[in-house]
């Protein structure tokens, strides 16, 4: 008791002391005369245990929990003489008490995926043991350790029926795009997950603000019975984070203090000035034009004897450094006593781009890097304001800031790799990077756009920051009402969670002053330049505000009798979202609905889910708006039927489980108000002999009144197993979805009506798949290891879509799945003028398809390529296929572990600035073109200035440029060290230093073209490169 | 239900407008029917602008190439490049929304209680002839189409609706022009009123759809199949048009602008029977203007070809290839008909105070990559008089459907089939000639029915370059097949040399023209898929 007592008056909290004191007090004086007291520690294989919880077993509200160095101390009050010792994460043990006077020294094991492991679903928690839907869980615990800002970028390989992809690694802006058992809808907007935080709905974008450090675990729910609670917005899956929280005891400090080193996961390479040149002078001479360069040009470009009049430039280089930092602390408080429990974090990260500083003095100190800061908070209290109602106040709030530079006036997109990819704003040999005479220069050629270097633009132009605030609150009240009937509570919750998020934008009006340095030695400014700098000016936006409010209130019942175990929950739920619509607010979207759960078990061997939402938006007409979500799911554990533990005692669980039921998406793009028509203004007509201006309307897209939410179907079927005392726990299921009611536009219609149709509920999509993880954990002597596999494939085919008849079946996309690619089929190159006159070709000048064209395959065989030969090429770009392999291994103070992840079965290809000649750079694809005696190994077409020449991947699409992808990647890597708590100083608790890596080694299969197999499709060239980060870390408990 | 049962919020944006407000029967002054009807004028074409890719219509034609050096939208129509998947003058959506919104008008006016009741009436005939023009801009290009008379088509109607015959279709709008005639303001309209539809506006329509009537590829030139014309000749198919135009005539309103620049540059000209009215702008000198003017920056996209430079006689009225026309080939734009040099700029030609260099490496051809004439013309039609001045300023540019001088050509044409030569005939086609500056203008009013017609046929040419009438002569004629397949089309390289400029006719396209297919556009493919009762039309 002493103990506890100073660990209260440590911490301060002298009105919680008192009040302790006094409950201590009294329970002392109602002891039983044969109290007894014991002592003890709790460790785990890494050194003490604080917060673990020891419990008297048999007795009533007896039961303590350990101190910062693992010990406790309890008197013992019954009879069981047997403790309980629990921890989050461990397997319980329980201890017999044999000599009260000898001091306890209890190990406890960790135990991941025990049969209580608790599963985290909508509105609730469930245990492994009991669940029936199809769930998957992440601590918070293991996302931690990977190195990236966005939560979003943890799930991949580690998640059974997640499907993810990193499109970008801009600072702030790489959060993965990711789907929950693929993708089923075609409305674009109509396949986002539904994301849940403490039972409160984010967005996207809110969710990768989020600090990894704050979360307690991530559950996907991904089948009807557990989506179904969601009702109308749980169709695509829901991911719910839940944060962390106090537990009683002592306040424990958690500090993380890391930096890593982000460099881009493959740097392309680019052809130098004189191998660029040579190709130009091959194209232009393979179209019948003058070759760009003599050859007194190209000797010059080799032999690099006047590198300001022939430069030689490499921009890639020349902006990019090699790797940038990032940073990122982490502090977090919890602790707490039976009435007050409290988790408080802070966190700061920083991540910098990878741009070289061209600082010019003139540039009155701004900042144009890339980067990316935020500053997170939160604080989750629980304060039990009397015996039976519990108070909740979560607090939170992120703040960031997303810099760019801008590079006026060419890339709207800001994106600093198309423009070194953009052969038409610069070459190697367009410019030097800074003249003899230290002025700029500019991309100088006859093809080029003149304007000053992108380092020159770097240097000068200003930059556009994006500061965003969000902030959120949860208050909550549950109150007990076991006076009515034990097990009933009843729970009333008020949430907001708000962003605002603006832009500051400086930019000049004019380029800088740059010159061409000629080989008469004079200096010529840009044409359009002028001789000094213009001034900045300040613009800026406010990009998006919205604020959430939720209101929630929940009766929960939960009671065993006998061998049923009952619990059951109604819960109503109101939402209004109102958001920025332009420079005014929208609307409030409204969300009103009520959900129901009854679960019911028998001895844990039978198991009954019933859930349902009653919920409806106001997004469809009325009489159209509320809909009724029903799901079912039953299971069935025979480890625990005797014929069957008779037979195969090794498993532990043996649960077949099944799912089926309806859910719903909300999801209308472009127009919420699809069931109404509207007059929209415009079409401006000027009459009379001076053009008076006025102002039309005109009828817009057809109304349709009929309109409401996206179903689904769901179908579940999953098996889980824990065998061998939990060292193998094995998930696997299999899903079949039919998503109905889709909103797309009518193909039937022909155009003769007139008008623009609104979406209707017509299309229909079949998604299936499969989806496991399989772990197992064991130990040699020292050693403990695990290994954990998970795979997710999902595949979507197009029931529906109200597609007219087309003239050949090719043309159909009904049959295929979602985003199918369709182009022409590439046969092989054309190899002679004859091979070209007797094959089918485009109906163009034939003078322009020449041997080393591509030769496409004539579907209809009527001689012409044309767009009645298009048929489906290659597949989707999101992978089918995803799977991950963790290996892990710990020995005393170290561990290790591996993340192995790859994506497999999806098309991936590159068009425009990334590849095609004079628009992208020369790269070393170009050396592998066709030409006559390179024609067996060729990888590439014939080389043509031609853009839309008969081999272009724009003008005519085919498979030529569509590989099928694949990759596997080393994703993670963390390797720590706990040191021995005797080698730590002061009031060090513990102590570990850790390396962890991310996006640490790819293998692909198509690295000629030089891009991260990540990247979106036909955007490449754009991105900003996907980054490998090299992090180390400490992290040091008080 | 709960949604509606609490609290009344602003359940849809309150800012957005709904049919009543439209169709107002409380509004006596139909501010709100009265835009509706502006949308309607505004989803008309606009046949001034460089409206295929950044090409005007013309560049589809012999009359001007593109002058982008990789394809352009507008050579597909020139190449027999079209599908039923691209056609880049495709119409078929376009025109059926007008058609639409004109329906919706009529249907729906009537409640509005407008003070004025001519204005009412008038409101109603011009949204009536803005829907048969909306017709004829799909006749023309497809033939017979679904006539969907005065039905407002909703989801639940049958849309399965067939293709009518061309000539049902000739018959429908030249009923609907009669009907609106009846109701449209008389001309000439007052000045607040220019770029409406007038009397003589719905007339003009009319007499054009009849000449097209009567023209050889509709006249029972396209054998066969009635969707595409009518199945056999009727000679009093050109009586209609020539009475049709004679109506306009006779009704003595508009007269030829004395001078012929000025038909573009002056608003409302004495000449524009219906224009669309635009604002303030030089869209077609930035467009078309050469390239390589400092100050008076211009693309240089359309290119005119040698082909049309030809057309050109001289001033004497002599075509260049009569021997005694005075015609120097070494010297080959003097003494020209004065309407070549408003309507293209060659080297030499006054502009923005100096002389136009399209010599090869000359300022406005350097030579590169840089679009610039493919062909050593420019553009110069419709722009402002900027010979003097240095640079570009702003005038109205309003896209002219009908002028009279179409009128009388139009006349003079279907006469001239009908009945042969006569002193009629040579009015009108000498007053053309002779507001064109020619000296002398008068014809040899003894030639024959054949001669008479070449000289209407290139006086069309001449005096319509660049305004969409050549693109749908030659087809109408059905001369396209000798006129796209006999040969490249040409363009002039000048090279300067001690002994002066070498002129020297180049080819710049290889023009194709499947008289199997061409002659009508496809039905664009969806309409073809998503309509079981749509026929597509012959070769496509």
């Amino acid at each position: 008791m002493n103990t506890i007592n100073k660990v209260y008056k440590r911490i301060n909290m002298k009105r919680i002391f008192l009040f302790i004191s006094f409950l201590l007090l009294y329970m002392c004086f109602t002891c039983h005369l044969i109290a007894q007291t014991v002592k003890g520690t709790v460790k785990d294989a890494s050194g003490p245990l604080a917060s673990v919880s020891v419990i008297e077993k048999g007795v009533k509200n007896n039961g303590t929990a350990t101190d910062k160095n693992g010990n406790f101390t309890i008197t013992l009050k019954g009879n069981s003489k047997t403790l309980a010792v629990t921890r989050v994460g461990y397997a319980e043990q329980d201890v017999k008490v044999d000599n009260p006077s000898k001091a306890l020294s209890v190990i406890l094991q960790p135990n991941e995926q025990g049969l209580d492991q608790v599963v985290v679903v909508g509105y609730g928690t469930k245990k492994r043991v009991t669940n029936t839907g199809a769930v998957s869980t992440i601590s918070g615990e293991t996302i931690r350790r990977i190195p990236t800002s966005a939560v979003q970028n943890t799930l991949q390989g580690r998640v059974p029926g997640v499907f993810s992809v990193q499109r970008s690694g801009q600072p702030g802006k790489d959060a993965s795009d990711f789907f929950i058992r693929g993708i089923s809808s075609l409305n674009p907007d109509g396949n986002k997950p539904l994301i849940i935080v403490d039972d409160i709905e984010y967005t996207y974008e809110q969710l990768s603000q989020i600090n990894v450090n704050e979360i307690e675990s991530i559950s996907i729910l991904k089948d009807a019975s557990t989506t179904a609670v969601y009702g109308i917005k749980g169709a695509n899956g829901v991911l719910i984070v839940k944060t962390r929280r106090g537990s009683s005891g002592a306040p424990q400090v958690n500090v993380r203090v890391e930096t890593g080193a982000n460099s881009p996961t493959k740097v392309p390479k680019f052809l130098d000035a004189y191998q660029s040149a040579s190709l130009a002078n091959e194209a232009l001479i393979n179209d019948g034009l003058q070759p760009q360069f003599t050859q007194s040009q190209l000797d010059h470009y080799k032999s690099h004897d006047d590198p300001y009049v022939y430069p030689d430039v490499n921009w890639y280089d020349v902006v990019f450094k090699k790797a940038s930092l990032q940073a990122n602390t982490n502090i977090d408080i919890s602790g707490g006593t039976d009435n007050v429990k409290y988790f408080i974090s802070a966190g700061a990260f920083t991540q910098n781009g990878n741009l070289k500083n061209f600082s010019d003095p003139r540039n009155q100190g701004v900042d144009n890097d890339y980067f990316y800061h935020r500053y997170n908070f939160r604080s989750n209290l629980d304060i039990q304001a009397t015996s039976s109602t519990k108070l909740r106040l979560d607090v939170s709030g992120r703040f960031g800031q997303i810099n760019q530079p801008l590079f006026y006036p060419y890339t709207t997109a800001n994106s600093i790799m198309s423009e070194i990819y953009n052969y038409q704003i610069i070459t190697p040999y367009a410019a030097p990077v800074l003249n003899p005479n230290g002025t700029y220069a500019y991309a100088f050629g006859s093809n080029l756009s003149n304007v000053p270097t992108i380092n020159a633009r770097l240097a000068t132009m200003g930059y556009t920051k994006n500061s965003r605030a969000d902030f959120n609150v949860l208050f909550d009240v549950t109150q007990r009402f076991d006076f009515i009937t034990k097990g009933l509570s009843a729970d009333a919750r008020v949430a907001y969670a708000g962003t605002n998020d603006i832009t500051r934008t400086q930019s000049r009006t004019n380029n800088p002053p740059a010159f061409h340095y000629d080989s008469t030695g004079n200096y010529t400014l840009d044409k359009n330049g002028l001789y000094q700098l213009a001034p900045f000016a300040l613009t800026g936006s406010n990009d998006l505000f919205d604020r959430r409010i939720n209101l929630q209130g929940f009766i929960n019942y939960d009671r065993i009798f006998g061998n049923s175990h009952f619990s059951g929950l109604a819960l109503f739920n109101q939402e209004t979202y109102v958001s920025k619509n332009g420079g005014a607010l929208d609307v409030p979207q409204k969300l009103r609905g009520f959900t129901m759960k009854l679960d019911y078990d028998y001895q844990q061997k039978y198991l009954f889910d019933f859930n349902a939402a009653y919920n409806g938006s106001d997004r469809f007409g009325a009489g159209h708006r509320y809909g009724f979500f029903p799901a079912g799911s039953v299971g069935w554990n025979l480890a625990k039927e005797d014929f069957f533990k008779n037979t195969f005692p090794v498993f532990e669980l043996f649960k077949l489980r099944a799912s089926y039921g309806l859910v719903g998406s909300d999801a209308v793009i472009d127009n919420r108000y699809l069931y109404q028509q509207v007059y929209a203004r415009g079409g401006y007509y000027y009459f009379g002999t001076n053009s008076n201006t006025t102002q039309g309307i005109y009828e817009g897209s057809l109304g349709n009144p009929d309109v409401t939410w996206e179903k689904a179907r769901k179908t579940d079927v999953g098996l889980d197993i824990n065998m061998l005392k939990d060292k193998i726990a094995i998930s696997f299921d299999y899903f079949n979805e039919f998503r109905y009611d889709q909103l797309f536009y009518p193909g039937s219609i022909p155009n003769i009506i007139g008008i623009g149709l609104a979406r209707q509920n017509l299309a229909s999509v079949r998604n299936h798949g499969v989806e496991g993880s399989i772990k197992f954990q064991s130990r040699v002597g020292n050693v403990g290891y695990d290994i954990t596999g998970v795979f997710s494939y999902a595949k979507n085919r197009i029931v529906y879509e109200n597609e007219p008849t087309q003239v050949y079946p090719w043309l159909a996309r009904t049959g295929h799945s979602i985003n199918q690619p369709f182009g022409y089929t590439w046969i092989g190159f054309y190899t002679s003028q004859s091979d070209i006159d007797k094959s089918a070709k485009p109906n163009i000048d034939p003078g322009t398809i020449k041997p080393g064209d591509l030769k496409y395959k004539d579907l209809n065989g009527d001689g012409i390529i044309d767009e009645r030969d298009e048929g489906p090429i290659g597949k989707p770009n999101i992978p089918n296929l995803s799977a991950g392999v963790t290996l892990g291994l710990h020995y005393k103070g170290l561990d290790l572990s591996i993340l192995f992840q790859g994506a497999f079965d999806y098309s991936f290809q590159v068009t425009g600035i990334g590849i095609q000649p004079f628009q992208s750079q020369w790269q070393p694809i170009h050396e592998l073109r066709w030409t006559e005696a390179n024609a067996e190994n060729a990888k590439f077409p014939r080389l043509s200035s031609d853009a839309s020449s008969e081999s272009s991947p724009t003008a005519y699409p085919s498979d030529f440029w569509l590989v099928n992808a694949m990759y596997v990647r080393m994703k993670t890597v963390e390797l720590g060290y706990q040191f021995p708590k005797k080698w730590l100083p002061l009031k060090i608790n513990n102590a570990r230093f850790y390396f962890s890596g991310y996006n640490l080694l790819t293998w692909t299969n198509f690295k000629l073209y030089q891009q991260d197999p990540e990247v979106a499709s036909n955007t490449v060239g754009d991105a900003y490169l996907n980054q490998r980060v090299l992090n180390i870390g400490l992290q040091i408990g008080l | 239900m709960v949604l509606s049962s609490c609290r009344k919020y602003e359940a849809v944006p309150v800012e957005t407008v709904t049919q009543d407000y439209i169709f107002d029967t409380k509004d006596s002054n139909g501010i709100y029917a009265s835009q509706y009807l502006f949308s309607i004028y505004s989803s008309l074409p606009d046949i001034a602008g460089n409206r295929i890719g950044r090409d005007l219509l013309a560049a589809g034609s012999d009359d001007a190439v593109t002058s982008q050096s990789t394809a352009a939208p507008v050579t597909l129509l020139a190449t027999n490049g079209i599908t039923i998947f691209n056609n880049p003058d495709d119409a078929w959506s376009r025109s059926y929304n007008g058609i639409r919104m004109a329906t919706n008008f009529l249907n729906n006016f009537s409640v509005v209680p407008l003070k004025n009741a001519n204005e009412k009436r008038s409101w109603f005939g011009e949204a009536r002839a803005m829907r048969a023009f909306f017709y004829w801009e799909l006749v023309r290009r497809y033939g017979g189409v679904p006539l969907l008379g005065d039905s407002l088509k909703t989801l639940k109607d049958n849309i399965q609706i067939p293709r009518s015959s061309f000539g049902t279709c000739v018959n429908y709008i030249v009923s609907e022009c009669n009907q609106a005639i009846d109701s449209l303001r008389d001309d000439p309209v007052i000045d607040a009123n220019y770029g409406r539809f007038s009397k003589d506006g719905a007339r003009a329509l009319k007499a054009r759809v009849l000449l097209f009537a009567a023209s050889p590829l509709y006249n029972g030139g396209n054998t066969g199949d009635s969707l595409n014309g009518y199945t056999s000749y009727d000679a009093n198919r050109w009586k209609l048009a020539a009475d049709a135009a004679k109506e306009i005539i006779s009704q003595d309103v508009y007269h030829l602008e004395p001078n012929f620049i000025d038909i573009f540059i002056i608003q409302r000209s004495n000449e524009v029977i219906f224009a669309k009215t635009n604002t303030l702008g030089r869209p077609i000198e930035t467009n078309n203007g050469p390239i390589n003017f400092a100050t008076a920056p211009g693309a240089g996209n359309t290119s005119p070809t040698q082909e049309l430079v030809n057309a050109f006689g001289m001033s004497n009225g002599l075509e260049i290839n009569d021997p005694g026309s005075g015609y120097d080939s070494t010297n080959p734009y003097a003494n020209r008909d004065p309407r070549l040099s408003y309507t293209v700029l060659y080297n030499g030609a006054q502009w923005l105070s100096t002389a136009i260099q399209t010599f090869n490496g000359g300022i406005n051809r350097p030579g590169g990559s840089t679009v610039q004439t493919q062909t050593g013309y420019y553009l110069r039609k419709f722009m402002g008089d900027f010979k003097d001045q240095t640079s570009y300023q702003d005038h109205y540019h309003d896209a002219i459907y009908f002028r009279y001088a179409e009128v009388l050509l139009n006349y003079a044409e279907a006469m001239n089939e009908y009945s042969g030569p006569s002193e009629e005939i040579f009015t009108a086609v000498e007053s053309i000639r002779k507001r064109a500056g020619l000296n002398p203008y008068t014809l040899d009013h003894s030639i024959s029915k054949d001669s008479l017609r070449t000289i209407i046929h290139n006086e069309r040419r001449k005096e319509f370059a660049f305004e969409e009438q050549r693109y749908w002569d030659i087809r109408r004629w059905k001369i396209a097949g000798k006129v796209y397949n006999s040969g490249p089309l040409h363009g002039i390289s000048i090279t300067p040399t001690i002994n002066g400029l070498l002129y020297n006719v180049v080819p710049v396209l290889q023009s194709s023209f499947d008289e199997s297919k061409m002659y009508f556009y496809p039905i664009p493919n969806t309409e073809v898929v998503t309509n079981a009762k749509m026929r597509q039309n012959p070769g496509w």
